[in-house]
């Protein structure tokens, strides 16, 4: 079942306006996709963080645009670097009978047994790219770690397909694995100190030498 | 310490630093990352201290990504000299940072851990930063 989500238009695309917009709690957006012209309309702010949140990044959205229900997907945002505040999203009309590629985001369950005994636990991969119809696009996809010693890795061909959906991913690709930790990380730092300065003047002259071949 | 290892000029124009940062503001390898709050140079030092500050904190675990890098040249006249006769010898290399920019990012390492690990290399550095987690829409907002 869709969540819905009301818009209201927005003809006026002055910067002006659309700052304002954004003052009063609104995000301007852009509606476009499968047999819809594309149409520019705003959506509270907190009503969609909350959708997102609760449904997930793919979830599919039943939009009111223009008084019509469309079903969405939330196919691109911006977010203001500093402020952490949405600046503007985009809504992708699906047609829910043909498949689509997303990214999923993976989550890790447990605390992996290697990670206990010292390892150190990396994720390479924070999102798989999927295929499925809109219905069928899992929320995310959780991996227990657990059982992971020190040196083993979860690759994306270990993954269990689900029934309705493709990966996309090379089988190849490390999702997540248990490090060796560095013993040396200390030392190298104490050496890299006093090797710095002679270093740095060794390539400046280089530098020079370089310009002068020139 | 981090330098170019070519270079087509040994020296560069000062430049100006408006605006704030275009790309690299988001915690792209990690889970966790440092955030510049304001635009400056950040010397080959004081990412080399900052780096020395994290990796001792967090021991043998986690991993380290510094994403920026010093390519601009600096100059400085010697002491005591009038001024004049030109432009002063390469003292060092600087990375300009802008605000938004992610400097250092982590993974590998509990959120405490991290966090404290970037506390202390925020002091080598001369900006205000904040502490920043992997993006994620609606849910927890990178906070202060």
């Amino acid at each position: 079942m869709a969540v819905k989500l009301k818009t209201d238009n927005r003809d006026d695309l002055r910067s002006s306006v659309t700052k304002e917009l954004r003052l009063a709690g609104e995000v301007p957006a852009i509606v476009y996709g499968y047999n819809v012209e594309p149409k520019t309309v705003a959506v509270n702010s907190i009503e969609l963080l909350k959708t997102v949140r609760d449904e997930g990044k793919n979830a599919i959205i039943s939009l009111q645009v223009d008084g019509k229900s469309v079903d969405v997907m939330l196919h691109d945002y911006q977010v203001d670097p500093l402020k952490g505040q949405l600046l503007h999203a985009d809504f992708y009309v699906v047609n829910m009978s043909e498949e689509m590629d997303v990214q999923v985001p993976i989550v890790l369950d447990g605390e992996a047994q290697g990670a206990k005994d010292g390892g150190v636990l990396q994720q390479p991969l924070y999102e798989i790219a999927v295929r499925a119809k809109p219905n069928d696009i899992p929320e995310q996809i959780t991996i227990d770690v657990a059982a992971l010693e020190v040196g083993d890795s979860i690759l994306v061909g270990d993954l269990k397909e689900g029934k309705n959906y493709e990966i996309l991913e090379d089988e190849n690709t490390t999702i997540v694995s248990i490090l060796v930790p560095d013993e040396e990380p200390e030392e190298t730092d104490a050496e890299e100190e006093e090797a710095s300065e002679p270093e740095l003047v060794g390539e400046k002259q280089e530098d020079e030498t370089e310009e002068e071949e020139k | 310490m981090l330098m170019p290892k070519r270079v087509k000029h040994r020296k560069q124009h000062r430049g100006k630093m408006r605006g704030k940062a275009k790309g690299g503001t988001t915690v792209a390898f990690g889970e966790y990352g440092l955030q510049a709050l304001e635009a400056s140079w950040i010397t080959s030092r004081q990412i080399e201290s900052a780096r020395i500050a994290m990796t001792r904190y967090m021991k043998r675990g986690g991993k380290v990504w510094i994403k920026i890098f010093p390519d601009k040249p600096y100059t400085a006249k010697p002491l005591e000299v009038r001024m004049g006769s030109g432009k002063g010898a390469p003292e060092g290399w600087v990375a300009v940072v802008k605000p938004g920019k992610i400097m250092f990012e982590i993974a590998g390492v509990s959120e405490e851990v991290a966090r404290e690990a970037l506390r202390l290399a925020s002091h080598k550095l001369p900006i205000k930063t904040k502490f920043v987690k992997r993006e994620e829409i609606g849910g927890e907002i990178n906070e202060g």
